[in-house]
Order: structure tokens, then C-alpha cells, then sequence
């Protein structure tokens, strides 16, 4: 002690002072704060968030995660700004269909080495990373999975002496036997009005005009396309099986349409499955079936959310938080509080799934769905020119021709 | 002010004081010759960040190639091929045709509401206080909470005036009022109406009480009708006023596509597009920044044209 | 000629309050209904039988809106952002407004068309842009920062629709001042802007309500709950998966409350400032 003189520890004291100034508050073993942007609007994703939370900050003390909600409709518009504009999240959640446009954007953190020795890795399919990979390079976890599927009135169907249509073909003679305008009932409760591309694609599949060919190439078969269109708008146009608000029933209201009794099948994934619930008793009133096969083509959508690092600079904490998505007892956790299915195999095979028979035609879909097709513009092209140029065929302003040579050329601006 | 000045040099100080007074100061200053532009500087100041920088950087996004996920295409000079492709856009010319329609039809109606209701309401009958804040209360609700609410009152399923209509025998069965491309624009129209006429009441209410009344006892003297009354002096003495509603109105209709986005998208079909919600949608779900930069400048390029015929016209400059 | 004219009057006195009591129910009539909504339980709402008098009362949709996700700091964040925005506009707005209403000057018509024209850039474009200025500046995700990008599109309204209240007010007080050797700047404050000051409190209003409402600026600029304002809250709340009825129209019923207050006292401060001002003729 005596060998220092007072100047030698002023300096020392000063020059203390000046590294902890210069420092990152994180080196002293501080929390490190990160924000974690997601598209959660329900109380039951809320409260599932919540405990994913409550369980991260255990496990992690020197985290703080901030949650941040972004409604899905604004979702693109904001992390684009946030990208363009160099104030990006440090985390954030991302749907499948998003990724290309975000990777191509640059939007995204490569976590290919962090994954591949990720002790978790080996819980999940490796069909679960092929939507979050962009040329060979693994940009997220996926967190949970919609998986798409039918509900149907289980006692309307009883008393028509139907059984659950597995076709296309059967799917259409049961919608129009279930229509009775007099009753105000309407066989299928199509979604024509916001997030209706989706199907129209997945028709348009089913008959064979894939979007996104074997070989990688982009493009529409258009005698196919023209074919399903056909019959995906003759359903209302020429079948009146479908209830003439169509054009502009987006998720609400063909959910409203089928709780309050007015149609007779809807086509959603596993996430409304709690809502119906309310409203209809599960396999009494509804039951669920696997979305029926198209002529050509089998289409049942299985759609990831996916979390995602955005933010380079605080990478490590990130990643933390990612992977503890992956946990069991984080995923089982949201599962409790929102119903919505694991992207974890191991946790998929959870005896509250396996064991209830209403959610059979989910854990079924898993075996053979299939993620949306997606590229860098196609969630611009779909929504822009997909869905208006359908509309113009429910509201017989154009014909199947005019729509699909529409929808090729569209494709050709949006990839060209 | 002044009143701890000593008393032996108490004029001189006063004078010093004075000198140094600051209001004394920039009354001098107003009485220069340069005093107006002191009073503009700082709302100048103000709109030139804001605003002029925003503004041309937008401009000049319209001649570069700026599709943000297609980043191998760069972000290279590509002069007027945005404007090129928009000649052979149907989209945009349909978006221009559907922003005519909308625009003008929404103006017109609120105007005349808004007028009647402003006449109205300057009677002054006893009563007419409470039914005003009743009638101005639209205009305060949030875009967001108007859309949402006549989405529920229109809705197809569980509207009430679905409800009522054919409980009155004018419908047979409940209307998908937005499904259908004939009444989802006029739809569209009566809920923008319904927000946004008491804007024009407020302003015109706030202009009639501006007039002199002896003009109307000297017409009425004259015995002039009540509506030769309104066309030769209310609205004569309201120019400047319904000139100046008119075009902000038109510039907010046009640049905003809030109720249209709740309402309709744009659908069914293409029947309810607007250019701001073109834009909107080829920046926010193309990414194209190009394009929606060089669709934006054409909306603004139109506006600035209908603002500049419309200030000649109704020559607000004048006194 | 006298009983004609008072006949007449009794006429249009009753065609005025047919009209007034006709929009008044045009106008009211959907705040009602959105109110008897915020009342009902789900299964009244979403139902094949239209129920107009609520069935059961309920307070849910306000308690559950209100403990869901931060509500006051909403409301408080878009009170902040208005009276921000309303202050800027006030202190640099009256006197852009007062000099182009008085004075003749080079450019006044060029720079008069200037700021109507800076409101006429889409503000879809100008989103970007401001983004990129407002973080430079740390404004980013601010409610003042917000405050400050609504003056670029309510600073022009404010100027000009004072302009306007200023033009008519008469100007021969005014000389009277100056004919007594008040400077500029006193017949500014101490004569034009008291006789005006009806017209500054109504272009006050509607600069409020207009920044009060704004929903795609608010959306874009900021991210937290600490400075996003009510719409953006509320639009939040319409999420995919679920079917939000009740609690939207209790968001909406909470979100004109402050409004018709503050309407109410504005109201009365109008109409007395118009009826006690001898000035006009």
C-alpha cells in the first residue's frame, strides 16, 4: 500500500474512471437489453408470451428482453422502415412467408454455425428449417407452427347423411348440399377479402399450377390456373354455395359467418381453433378435418413462426433468447396458454395433442403439409394482384383468362 | 417595468432600460421593413426540416431503381422508366379514376351537409348549442374508430343497418355492402361524409358569424329571398373560407389512405383503389420504393395543379 | 310585408330544426350504437339475432381493455403529443399566419403556395425520409419527435386556416392602434389576435383533433408503448385470431371521452368570444 503515492493512484482511480465511461455496460456484467418484436394481438398469446418471459428471465438474469407488438397487417411496412433507416429490433418474430422478402432486404442475422451446434437441434424436423433457409444459410428458430385445416359443422353434416370430404370434389358437392338459402346457410365460407391469396395459391396448386417449380424456376401454369380458378370462384359464381359477402369476408368474418351458423365449412389453420370453441361445442356442434386434395395436388399449409435475430450488435443475447423458444417448458408453456402447436417435434408428441381427437387431422397434416411458396415478392404479388384479380372473378368483372394472364404478368413485374 | 430606477438620472436610465427591454426591442424591430419575414422564419424553419428534406429525398427515390428486396438490382439512376411503366399500368389508372370519384363525391357531399348544417345552426333558435356539439362530434373520432365502427354497422352478418333496412322493406335479405363493386365505393363515400362534414360546418359556422348583419337587413329591405340571400351574399362573403376548406380537404382526401385500408383495401376487385393506397401498398408490400416514389409524385404533381387552378379560380389571393 | 316575413321565418325556423335534429340523429346515432356494443357480452354481439337494447349489461369489455395492455399510458401519450403538437403550431404558426394576413410583401403569394404545397407530398414517401431525420436527431420513437413530424402536415393547415380568421377580422381597429403609435408588434398582439382569437381557438381545435387521430405517422414513428399513441393502440388490438367487438367499441367510446370534454369547454368559450365581440361590425 505504502509504495503508491497519491499521484499514481489518482491516476489509476482516473484512468478507472475513464474505461467505465468508455465501457459497454454489458462488460461489467451488467443485464444486456434486447427487444423482441412479434405479432401477437390476443390475451392468450399475450399470456403465453408472458410466461415465456417470466421463464427467460429466470434462466437468464443478465437478459432483459422488452416485448414489442407489432399488428401483422403493419408488420412488413414498419421493419422495412426500421431496416431502411438502421433501426432495427434485436429480435424478432417472423412468419414464413415473410423470410424471403426479409432476407433478400437484408433484414436478417446468419445463425447457421449457432444452430448447427445447437444442443436442441436434433428436436425439431429438418422441414422446419427449409422455409427460414436462404441458400444454404439458416437465418432462425421456428417457435410454433399453424397448421392449416377445415372445420366443419359436425351436425349439419350428420343430419345430410355426409361424411368429412376428403376431395375437392366431395368438398364441392357437400358445400352445395349443405346451402339453404332459406335458412341462410351457405355450404363453405370462403376468404376472398383480406388474406384470401393464400387460398386462391393453394387452389391454383391443387390443380396442378404449381408456383414454385422442382427446379427452382417461378412461374404459373396457366391452363391449370385458369382451371382452378374457375372452379374456386364457380363456387359462388356459379354454385352460390358460398355466401355472396365473399369477395370481402377476410378472417373475422368468415369466422363470425360460421360461428353464428351461416356456413357449414371454413378453411383456417390450428389457431382459431380456441375461438370456435367458445362459440361451438367441439365435436358436437364442429369438428376438424384435413384441408381436402386437389386433383392434381394435396395443398395443406403448415406455417412456422419463426424468431430471428435482426440486430448484429447484440447477437449473443439474441440468440439466448431464441433458442429458449426451443425448450420444452417454454413451448409447452405457450402451448397452455394459446393452443398453438409446437414447432418442436419432441414437444408435438405431447399427450394433450396425441391424446385429443379433434386435433388428429393437425398432427395428420404434420406428416404431409407443406410451407407456402416463397421468394423474394411473392407476399407483395399475392396480396396485390392474386387477390384483386380473383375478386374481379367472384364480381364477374373479369374471367378466369383475364385474371390468371393478370396474375403472370404481376409475377413477371415482381420477379423481373 | 421601470420603477427601480434611481431617481437622480431617471430619465436617461429609463430610455437605457427601454433600449434594452426586449418587447421594446422587437416592436422596434416590427416596425422595419423586414419584419414579416421575421414572423415566417420560424414556421420556415420548422417545414424545411420536416418537411422539404423528407420531401425531395421521396422525389429523387421515383428516378432510381429502389426495390429494397431486390437488393441485386441496386439502387442505380433509372430516369423516367417509373413513369414509363405507370402510362401502361391499368392499377394506376384505375387508382386515378377511383381518386376522382372518391375525392370529388366525398367533397361535394361534405360541403353541402356541411353548409346546410352551418346555416342552420347560425339561426341561433334556442337549442342550437347543444345540437351543434351533437352534430360536430364525428370529426373527433379517430379514422381508426370510425372505419371500425361502420364496418360493424355495414358488416354483412351483424350490421344493424343491414338490420334495419329490411326490417323497413328496403332490402330483402342483409347486404354485403363492401362486396359488391357498385355500392362498396358509395359505401366508402357515406362513412368518409359522415367523418368529415363537420369540418366544413365548423369552418363555415365560424365564417357566417364573420358577416355583417346589415347586409341581410339591407337585402331583406331590398326583399330578397332567402336563397338569393345565400347566393349573393353568404357565399360571396364565405369565398375565402370554403376555398381554403376545400383544398385542405382535398389534399387530406387525397394523401390519406387510413379509412379506405379499415374499410375496403382497395377491393373487391380493384372497384375502391385510390392512388394513396396504391402507394402505400407498392412501398409497404412490393418494396418498390421507385415506383410508389414516382406514384406519389404524380399525386402530388395533380394536386399541386387542382390547388393552383382552384386558388385562380376562386382568386383567394386577391385581398 | 311584415307577417309574410315573419312567416317565413317561422318556416325556415322549422326547416333548420328538422335539418339539425335530422344530422344530429345522422351523427349520433352510430356513437350510440358503437356505445350499446361496448356494453354487450361476445355471444350478443356475434349472434343471427340483432339485439338493440343490450340483453345483459356488462363492463368487461372496459375492465379487460383497460388492464390489457397499458391503456393510460396510451391515452397520456397521445394527450402529450397533441398539446406538444398544438403549442409548436401556436408559436410559430400565429405570426406566419398574422404576416401573410396583413402584409404585401415579395413572394408572400409564392411562400403562401409553399405551404400548402409542402402539405401535398404523400405522406407515405415522407415516412421514410423523416424516419431516417428523427433518428439522426434522437427523436425517433418520441412523443415529441412525433409531435414534431405532425407540425410538417398541421403547421400549413394551422397558418392557413388562421390566415383565413385573421383576413376577417377588420383591419381598421388596427389602424386606429397604429394611428396612436402602437407598434406592429403591439397591434399584432394587443388588437388582431384578440379579435381573433375565436378563429385561433378553433384552428387550435381542429389542429388537436387532427394530431389526436393521426394514425400512419404514429404507427411508422414509433415502436414502444412509452410513445405510441391511442389509435395505434387501439388498431393493435384488431389482431388476426380473434374477433375483438366489444372491446374495439369500449376503445372507441374511451377514445372520444377527452375530445367531448374538451370540445365542451371550448364550446363555450367560442360562442362567448363570438357573442360578446362588439368588434365585428
Amino acid at each position: 500500500m505504502t509504495s503508491f503515492d497519491r499521484r499514481s493512484v489518482l491516476k489509476l482511480g482516473g484512468g478507472a474512471l475513464a474505461a467505465s465511461a468508455l465501457l459497454p455496460a454489458h462488460a461489467f456484467g451488467q443485464s444486456t437489453a434486447i427487444n423482441y418484436w412479434h405479432t401477437f394481438t390476443s390475451q392468450s398469446e399475450f399470456a403465453g408470451l408472458d410466461e415465456v418471459m417470466k421463464l427467460f428471465a429466470a434462466a437468464h438474469p443478465d437478459i432483459t428482453v422488452t416485448q414489442e407488438n407489432i399488428p401483422n397487417p403493419e408488420f412488413m411496412a414498419k421493419v422495412t422502415a426500421a431496416v431502411v433507416s438502421g433501426s432495427r429490433p434485436d429480435t424478432t418474430m417472423v412468419a414464413s412467408e415473410r423470410v424471403a422478402d426479409l432476407v433478400a432486404m437484408n433484414g436478417l442475422t446468419d445463425l447457421t454455425d449457432r444452430i448447427a451446434s445447437w444442443d436442441r437441434r436434433s428436436d425439431f424436423d429438418d422441414a422446419r428449417f427449409k422455409s427460414i433457409t436462404v441458400d444454404g444459410k439458416v437465418y432462425g428458430v421456428p417457435a410454433f407452427t399453424f397448421v392449416d385445416w377445415m372445420y366443419y359443422r359436425k351436425d349439419w353434416f350428420d343430419e345430410a347423411g355426409l361424411a368429412a370430404p376428403t376431395t375437392f370434389a366431395e368438398f364441392r358437392d357437400a358445400a352445395i348440399k349443405l346451402t339453404d338459402p332459406a335458412k341462410g346457410r351457405y355450404g363453405f365460407g370462403m376468404r376472398a377479402g383480406a388474406g384470401g391469396q393464400a387460398y386462391v395459391i393453394n387452389v391454383m396448386e391443387g390443380f396442378g399450377a404449381k408456383l414454385v417449380q422442382d427446379d427452382g424456376t417461378i412461374g404459373l401454369d396457366r391452363d391449370k390456373a385458369i382451371e382452378a380458378i374457375d372452379w374456386w370462384a364457380g363456387l359462388l359464381t356459379r354454385d352460390g354455395a358460398v355466401p355472396p359477402s365473399a369477395p370481402n369476408d377476410g378472417f373475422r368474418q368468415i369466422m363470425e359467418a360460421f360461428q353464428t351458423g351461416q356456413t357449414a365449412m371454413v378453411w383456417h389453420h390450428t389457431g382459431s381453433f380456441q375461438d370456435n370453441a367458445k362459440l361451438l361445442k367441439p365435436g358436437v356442434e364442429f369438428a376438424t378435418a384435413v384441408i381436402p386434395a386437389g386433383p392434381v395436388n394435396r395443398v395443406s399449409r403448415l406455417g412456422y413462426a419463426y424468431n430471428t435475430v435482426t440486430n448484429p450488435d447484440t447477437i449473443d443475447a439474441g440468440w439466448e433468447w431464441l433458442k429458449f423458444w426451443g425448450e420444452p417448458d417454454a413451448a409447452i408453456a405457450f402451448l397452455e396458454k394459446t393452443g398453438y402447436f409446437p414447432a418442436s417435434t419432441a414437444a408435438a408428441k405431447d399427450e394433450r395433442i396425441s391424446g385429443n381427437p379433434l386435433y388428429k387431422p393437425a398432427a395428420d397434416t404434420l406428416g404431409f403439409g407443406i410451407p407456402a411458396p416463397s421468394f423474394p415478392g411473392s407476399a407483395g404479388w399475392a396480396e396485390g394482384v392474386v387477390l384483386p384479380a380473383f375478386q374481379r372473378v367472384l364480381i364477374k368483372e373479369a374471367t378466369p383468362e383475364q385474371a390468371v394472364d393478370e396474375m403472370i404478368d404481376g409475377l413477371a413485374q415482381a420477379i423481373g | 417595468m421601470i420603477s427601480n430606477t434611481g431617481p437622480a438620472y431617471s430619465s436617461p436610465q429609463r430610455s437605457a432600460f427601454d433600449r434594452y427591454n426586449p418587447l421594446r426591442w422587437i416592436g422596434e424591430l416590427s416596425e422595419t421593413r423586414y419584419w414579416m419575414y421575421l414572423l415566417l422564419l420560424p414556421s420556415a424553419l420548422l417545414i424545411c426540416a420536416v418537411v422539404i428534406y423528407p420531401t425531395l429525398y421521396g422525389m429523387q427515390m421515383s428516378f432510381h431503381e429502389m426495390r429494397i428486396n431486390r437488393p441485386g438490382l441496386g439502387n442505380g439512376w433509372v430516369g423516367l422508366k417509373h413513369y414509363q411503366r405507370m402510362v401502361t399500368d391499368p392499377v394506376f389508372w384505375v387508382s386515378l379514376r377511383n381518386t376522382a370519384v372518391w375525392v370529388t363525391s366525398a367533397i361535394a357531399l361534405e360541403f353541402l351537409i356541411g353548409l346546410v348544417a352551418a346555416l342552420a345552426l347560425n339561426r341561433n333558435l334556442p337549442g342550437s348549442k347543444v345540437l351543434a356539439v351533437l352534430i360536430l362530434l364525428p370529426y373527433f373520432l379517430p379514422n381508426v374508430v370510425a372505419g371500425h365502427m361502420w364496418a360493424l354497422m355495414l358488416d354483412p352478418r351483424l350490421g344493424v343497418i343491414n338490420d334495419l333496412l329490411v326490417k323497413v322493406g328496403l332490402l330483402q335479405g342483409y347486404k354485403a355492402w363492401f362486396a359488391d363493386p357498385t355500392t362498396a365505393m358509395a359505401a366508402a363515400i357515406v362513412v368518409e361524409a359522415w367523418h368529415s362534414f363537420p369540418f366544413f360546418t365548423l369552418l363555415l359556422l365560424a365564417g357566417l358569424k364573420g358577416i355583417p348583419t346589415d347586409l341581410y337587413k339591407a337585402a331583406d329591405i331590398d326583399g330578397a329571398g332567402a336563397l338569393s340571400q345565400l347566393r349573393l351574399i353568404t357565399l360571396p362573403m364565405l369565398k375565402t373560407i370554403i376555398a381554403a376548406a376545400v383544398i385542405l380537404r382535398v389534399i387530406g382526401l387525397v394523401n390519406s389512405p387510413d379509412l379506405l385500408l379499415i374499410l375496403t383495401s382497395g377491393g373487391p376487385g380493384r372497384s375502391t383503389q385510390v392512388l394513396s393506397l396504391y402507394a402505400f401498398q407498392t412501398a409497404y408490400k412490393d418494396f418498390n420504393f421507385g415506383y410508389a416514389g414516382a406514384l406519389s409524385v404524380v399525386m402530388f404533381v395533380l394536386l399541386m395543379v387542382f390547388a393552383w387552378a382552384y386558388v385562380r379560380l376562386s382568386k383567394v389571393n386577391e385581398d | 310585408m311584415a307577417a309574410t316575413r315573419s312567416r317565413s321565418k317561422l318556416v325556415w325556423d322549422i326547416v333548420s330544426y328538422i335539418v339539425l335534429i335530422g344530422l344530429a340523429f345522422i351523427c349520433i346515432a352510430p356513437i350510440v350504437w358503437t356505445f350499446l356494443t361496448s356494453l354487450k357480452v361476445e355471444s350478443d354481439i356475434v349472434t343471427r339475432t340483432m339485439h338493440y337494447i343490450p340483453p345483459s349489461i356488462t363492463f368487461e369489455n372496459y375492465v379487460k381493455l383497460w388492464n390489457q395492455s397499458s391503456y393510460p399510458t396510451l391515452v397520456i401519450n397521445s394527450l402529450i403529443v397533441t398539446s406538444t403538437t398544438v403549442l409548436i403550431c401556436l408559436l410559430t404558426g400565429t405570426v406566419a399566419a398574422y404576416a401573410f394576413s396583413r402584409f404585401q410583401f415579395k413572394g408572400r403569394t409564392q411562400l403562401m403556395l409553399g405551404y400548402l404545397v409542402v402539405r401535398m407530398f404523400p405522406a407515405v414517401l415522407m415516412i421514410i425520409p423523416l424516419f431516417i431525420v428523427m433518428r439522426q436527431v434522437g427523436l425517433l420513437d418520441s412523443t415529441f419527435g412525433l409531435a414534431v413530424a405532425y407540425t410538417s402536415f398541421l403547421l400549413p393547415l394551422f397558418v392557413w386556416m388562421l390566415k383565413g380568421f385573421f383576413d376577417a377580422a377588420p383591419k381598421e381597429l388596427e389602424s386606429a392602434a397604429r394611428i396612436d403609435g402602437t407598434t406592429r408588434l403591439g397591434a399584432m398582439f394587443m388588437v388582431v389576435i384578440p379579435i381573433a382569437r375565436n378563429g385561433l381557438l378553433a384552428t387550435c381545435v381542429f389542429v388537436a383533433i387532427a394530431a389526436w387521430n393521426e394514425y400512419l405517422f404514429a404507427l411508422m414513428l414509433t415502436t414502444s408503448t412509452g410513445s405510441r399513441t391511442w389509435p395505434v393502440g387501439l388498431q393493435l388490438m384488431v389482431g388476426e385470431f380473434q374477433l375483438p367487438w366489444g372491446m374495439l367499441a369500449a376503445g372507441g367510446m374511451i377514445s372520444i371521452l377527452p375530445v367531448i370534454v374538451l370540445f365542451a369547454l371550448v364550446q363555450r368559450a367560442m360562442v362567448a368570444g363570438l357573442t360578446g365581440g362588439a368588434v365585428k361590425g
